[in-house]
């Protein structure tokens, strides 16, 4: 079933709802949120997003849904293509392992580092630099977890993508190749997964835009 | 399955496994990692958790899982007890809806309250006071939308208790109950809500130490 993505085009979370909608083949309708002009805040969009961010999305039969990677998982199960979440439970478990680390380990870094050097400058605050320089030492530290987790299996969660590997894609590409941090070159189990994920049709479909 | 499970006492995520053990009447022995001596940043302890942190589980046929929520949930279809996963599509999408808000919006807030006001000084580290006024700060929006959605419905996913709701215990008895900041004062769905998840004995028995 289609429904309307309410967000920005090129925001990180409105980007993964994007793509995994694009790797569950479900047709949805972009309507922009004028963000800049403050429109996330108003009582209008609160009715649907009670914490005043993007995205949330309305299904045609008036089911709505808030925070992305929820909206990933709802559409996970939706439309046809790759069986992105596994079924047997301890499978299931790994999974739900994998998930904790993109959102417990790797987002509060990440998303801290997006936040001072794109979020920020966009409207227009100054970048604090320390908190950068912390953000990024912590960022090493993480990904040597990901570098001996990733020696042992092709993904996180075993050796078929799920969606906590894609999940990681809309801020993980800003942080390894837009602002070029993560020493990837010395971590090369970390390497050859962002390679591997971020080739991915879905995502180069949704990568400059959802 | 009964289950070992590693961790500390009073940390908060080890308390989040042994709420849920509690809640479905799983076994466990627990088993202490000696923080003070670094222990879960030696080689032993990263075999079991990549990221050097507790806990993590063992079961007897050597299944392992860390990351707090997805031992919960995986707890939470085993044993017996209350439904704290909705099955219904929908009513499940509402639950991993609620579940986003818990680790997106309320905990890297409450659990930086809580690393500042309550870890740092038991290691004997000072307090960035200026650090935790952003923080509160942050915390009062994000509050303000637990009590819109709270003022519609009995708990986060909709009215039936989940692991959403309980997640928020530990880091939620540090911000509302042990610090003094009048979160609960002026947002009475709030109050309700955090008396009657407070209040269940599989909290209390576990509030003062897993």
């Amino acid at each position: 079933m289609a429904f309307t993505l309410h967000g920005s085009s090129e925001f990180t979370c409105t980007r993964r709802v994007a793509l995994i909608a694009k790797e569950r083949n479900v047709p949805y309708r972009l309507i922009t949120v004028d963000v800049k002009g403050g429109e996330h805040k108003q009582p209008a969009h609160l009715k649907h997003q009670p914490f005043g961010q993007v995205p949330y999305i309305i299904q045609e039969d008036g089911f709505e849904l808030f925070e992305s990677r929820a909206i990933g998982r709802y559409i996970a199960t939706l439309g046809s293509g790759p069986e992105l979440i596994p079924t047997e439970p301890k499978a299931h478990a790994k999974f739900e392992q994998a998930a904790g680390i993109e959102y417990a380990q790797f987002d509060p870094v990440a998303n801290g580092i997006v936040k001072e050097k794109i979020y920020k400058p966009f409207f227009e605050v100054a970048t604090d630099e320390t908190k950068v320089q912390e953000l990024t030492a912590q960022l090493e530290s993480k990904l040597d977890g990901y570098e001996t987790l990733l020696s042992k299996q092709k993904y996180l969660a075993g050796n078929e993508v799920t969606l906590a590997d894609l999940f990681h894609l809309p801020y993980g590409s800003i942080v390894f190749e837009e602002l070029g941090y993560g020493s990837l070159d010395k971590r090369l189990n970390v390497k050859r997964w962002w390679k591997d994920i971020s080739s991915r049709p879905a995502w180069q479909a949704v990568k400059e835009g959802a | 399955m009964a289950f070992k499970l590693h961790g500390a006492k009073m940390s908060t995520y080890t308390r989040i496994v042994a709420v849920i053990a509690k809640e479905r009447n799983v076994p466990y022995e627990f088993i202490a990692v000696d923080f003070k001596a670094a222990e879960h940043k030696q080689p032993p302890h990263l075999q079991h958790h990549p990221y050097g942190q507790v806990p993590y589980i063992s079961q007897d046929d050597g299944f392992e899982l860390y990351e707090s929520r997805a031992i919960a949930r995986y707890l939470a279809t085993i044993g017996s007890g209350t439904q704290l996963i909705p099955t219904e599509p929908k009513a499940y999408a509402k639950f991993e809806q609620a579940a986003s808000v818990e680790y997106a919006q309320f905990d890297p807030i409450a659990s930086g309250i809580a690393w500042e006001k309550i870890i740092k000084p038991h290691f004997g580290k000072v307090t960035d006071e200026k650090r935790v006024e952003e923080l509160v700060a942050l915390l009062e929006i994000k509050l303000d939308g637990h009590e819109a959605i709270l003022g519609k419905q009995k708990y986060l996913a909709g009215d039936e208790i989940t692991l959403a709701d309980l997640f928020h215990l530990p880091n939620g008895n540090i911000v509302f109950e042990r610090l003094e900041y009048g979160f609960l004062d002026k947002r009475p769905n709030l109050q309700r809500w955090w008396k009657d998840i407070s209040s269940r004995p599989s909290w209390q028995a576990v509030k003062d130490g897993a």
